[in-house]
């Protein structure tokens, strides 16, 4: 039977129908088995969700734009390998809910830089990038230093985080301001954050967090999480 | 040009958009939601005015056609 | 005497709503060009950013979200009803408060998100940042607009549905497919803005680049193919070239589309039978989009002189030029070993730009230059010759800034993978952000010539419009008929 356009031509409802079937192909083959397929997300030792601190950082994070001109993804060619450290393996953004591996760099990827820089450095380096490096584009953001953060809604974030999979457990929950708290003042103990949420890093606030404490918090845990020397590349292949 | 079936349709959608929009206003946890409920509002309010004055507009050009049409 | 026999009353088509989304198009044209200008020049002169509201990084999405939905969105809502009313010979269906719905309900939605970036709510989903609320309205819009469209091509009285309404309709669809598939999210509350996408990692990318390339695909390709199936032969009172490749372009052009957006992802973690797979539809891709090309080219076959006399019609047919190159410069990126080099880099920015200035921007600038004065009731364009300026004016934008732009993007791609001859990586990151400053700065040239062209097609579409230059013959005030009916014999009386 020849494929005539004129079935299509003279029937709205055909060609409606015969557009959307056309154009959900490319979509079940390609994007399905991506979350079906096991070995996509690898298994590796080390990765969990994001502190209540990191998390407030995270969104910070998003809401500022910054993945307009920080990718966070190195990939898998050699002199990338070098300038950032091991490449992104889908692993370590699994909790990232909406993912951030941006398309763009006005300025260098950030998917390693936890701990590359102090915490003093961070602090000094978002509240005037050009004088950490005076040939930087990037834009001030001192008012996040000035901006107090908002925690009242810290468990609810939490908790959609955990409706669509992240495993934040009944007390993780439960302890969302009180981690928060903990880990934005230097003074207080850590034991109990840092047992919930291992490499979690203290920043140097005082007591009352700042937007800018949460967006410290989370940078200085960026690819830190799996420890790459306890696995191999047979067991990172997807 | 009269009003039209999709006129009583479009309109209490509007109204219903409306009522949704004062109530997410009212109720609203940021300023975003805030600013958009009241957006919505007073968008359905000037929609569903401008609804409701082309209707009677449509009244008043029919009852001059007519009277012409008696006159002329 | 006798009465000739009584003609079919004309069709009374709904143009309101056509005028009003061809004058928000163009309102919207300007902001967005606007805006393009100053993040440009924030990129350049990074003082210009003044903290918070106006940063970069809150402002750029403004920019992406002004040159497609508002500016581009209001073009094809506009013109896809006056084609479909035209080559249907119907009314809009669903009345004009339905109509009228579409157009403010649209408004509303572009108005909302552009403010929501500013104040800090963004999805951080490129082309998608819009949270979940105005997600949700853009839907209720999204629907009504297709009601409205479908609706019109049920009652036509044409048997057979004209080609631009192929694309039209395939842009609709497809876009509330991606729309709805790309958006899933988890609000924190019901009355938070914030949300979480149900997604995450790799497979959050798939989704949201599946959606990405195709936004281009179907919103900024297919929507604007429907535009250019309408105007060009319309402009150049010539058929469409070929009927036989417009069906196959039609149906090739939609199906490899949605395959193509893992080539936004090469080399990252998403796994590489993906990647193969994109790349493959991508380079495959090149194909029915230059079918287009030559269609609508070829369709001034017969009729080249007007691209000397008619401005517009010069906007559309370089228009589908430049979208020949961008087409046959898309499926070269998304080859794995190019791709190394590009992503990442403003050679990407140069690319989308060629086909965004070049494309879309110049068809729809076409597409406008011929209908305000249908539109309008106008006799022709206020002047050529300003037309004709705004052409050379923007396509020296355009060439400045995709020049531009490749020479940053490669000059980055080299010195990021840079060994010096001890085979230590040559340049540190911020050496690279120097090395292109003098090409940031010829980009925003490129920019303000754009913009500029644009101001100058501003001020001819008002004096279309309002001078009494443009204005049609009217009917004569003194009445040439006899004071007194004068008996005339009729032929059988």
């Amino acid at each position: 039977m020849t494929f005539r356009n004129e079935f299509f031509e003279k029937n709205a409802i055909f060609l409606l129908i015969g557009t959307l079937i056309t154009v959900a192909i490319g979509g079940i083959i390609e994007v399905l088995p991506v979350f079906t397929i096991e070995t996509t997300v690898e298994h590796v030792e080390g990765m969990r969700p994001y502190t209540p601190l990191e998390l407030r950082g995270r969104d910070i994070y998003i809401r500022e734009g910054c993945y307009l001109c920080h990718s966070q993804q190195i990939r898998a060619l050699r002199d990338e390998v070098e300038r950032y450290g091991h490449y992104s393996i889908a692993a370590e953004s699994m909790y990232d809910h909406p993912f951030q591996w941006g398309s763009k760099r006005i300025g260098p990827d950030l998917a390693r830089v936890g701990g590359k820089y102090s915490n003093d450095w961070q602090y000094a380096h978002l509240k005037n990038p050009e004088e950490m490096v005076p040939e930087s584009l990037m834009p001030r953001y001192a008012f996040l230093q000035e901006t107090p953060l908002q925690i009242f809604d810290i468990a609810d974030r939490m908790k959609t985080m955990r409706d669509i999979g992240v495993p934040y457990t009944d007390e993780d929950i439960a302890n969302a301001q009180v981690d928060l708290l903990a880990q934005a003042n230097p003074n207080a103990d850590q034991t109990k954050l840092l047992a919930r949420y291992p490499k979690a890093v203290t920043v140097s606030g005082n007591g009352e967090p700042t937007e800018m404490d949460a967006l410290v918090a989370y940078l200085q845990m960026m690819g830190t999480l799996v420890n790459f020397a306890d696995t191999n590349t047979e067991r990172l292949r997807q | 040009m009269r009003t039209e079936v999709g006129d009583w349709i479009v309109g209490p959608m509007m109204a219903i958009f409306g009522l949704i929009g004062l109530y997410v206003f009212g109720k609203a946890n940021d300023g975003e939601m805030a600013v958009f409920g009241a957006s919505l509002a007073a968008f359905a309010v000037v929609f569903v005015f401008g609804l409701i004055r082309r209707h009677y507009d449509n009244v008043d050009a029919a009852r001059a056609a007519a009277k012409d049409d008696r006159h002329g | 005497m006798a009465e000739a026999a009584a003609a079919s009353p004309p069709i009374e088509y709904n143009m309101d709503v056509v005028k009003k989304f061809i004058i928000a198009s163009i309102f919207w044209a300007i902001v967005a060009f606007l805006v393009g200008v100053y993040i440009a020049a924030e990129l350049t002169w990074p003082w210009l950013n003044p903290g918070s509201w106006l940063n970069f990084g809150r402002l750029r999405p403004v920019h992406t979200s002004a040159a497609i939905f508002a500016f581009g969105g209001s073009a094809l809502l506009g013109t896809s009803f006056f084609v479909v009313q035209r080559t249907c010979r119907a009314r809009l269906f669903g009345g004009k408060a339905l109509a009228d719905f579409v157009f403010w309900g649209y408004q509303f939605f572009i108005v909302m998100a552009a403010l929501s970036y500013v104040m800090g709510y963004s999805q951080s989903r490129e082309y998608a940042e819009p949270e979940w609320h105005i997600d949700l309205w853009l839907t209720i819009v999204w629907v009504a607009y297709l009601v409205v469209f479908l609706g019109t091509i049920m009652k036509r009285q044409e048997e057979h549905i004209y080609v631009a309404n192929w694309f039209y309709l395939a842009f609709i669809v497809t876009v509330a497919m991606l729309h709805i598939g790309n958006n899933i999210a988890l609000p924190i509350s019901l009355f938070s803005a914030k949300s979480y996408s149900v997604y995450a990692g790799v497979q959050d990318a798939i989704v949201q680049w599946w959606y990405g390339h195709n936004a281009v695909g179907f919103f900024l390709t297919a929507g604007f193919l429907g535009m250019m199936y309408y105007f060009i032969p319309k402009a150049a009172n010539r058929p469409v070239y070929s009927y036989r490749l417009s069906v196959v372009h039609f149906w090739t052009l939609i199906f490899l589309y949605i395959w193509a957006g893992p080539h936004h992802l090469h080399w990252t973690a998403l796994p590489d039978w993906t990647q193969t797979l994109g790349m493959a539809f991508s380079i495959m891709l090149w194909m029915p989009s230059w079918g287009g090309m030559i269609n609508g080219i070829m369709t001034l076959s017969g009729a080249w002189d007007k691209l000397r006399t008619d401005p517009g019609l010069r906007f559309s047919v370089t228009a589908v030029g430049f979208y020949g190159m961008s087409t046959f410069e898309g499926p070269v990126m998304s080859i794995r070993q190019v791709n190394a080099l590009s992503h990442y880099t403003d050679w990407t920015i140069g690319h989308v730009h060629s086909g965004a200035l070049g494309w879309v921007a110049f068809i729809t600038f076409g597409a406008i230059y011929y209908i305000v004065p249908v539109l309008w009731n106008r006799k022709a364009l206020y002047s050529t010759r300003l037309a004709s300026w705004h052409f050379w004016i923007a396509t020296l934008g355009i060439v400045l800034y995709i020049v531009s732009m490749w020479v940053a993007g490669i000059m980055q791609g080299l010195m990021w993978r840079a060994y010096d001859q001890y085979g230590f990586l040559q340049y540190s990151f911020v050496e690279s952000v120097v090395a292109v400053h003098p090409y940031y700065v010829v980009r925003l040239l490129g920019g303000l010539f754009f913009l500029s062209g644009a101001l100058i097609m501003v001020y001819n579409l008002i004096q279309t419009v309002r001078s009494p230059t443009t204005e049609l013959p009217r009917e004569p005030l003194i009445s040439t008929r006899p004071a007194v009916a004068v008996a005339v014999p009729v032929a059988g009386e």
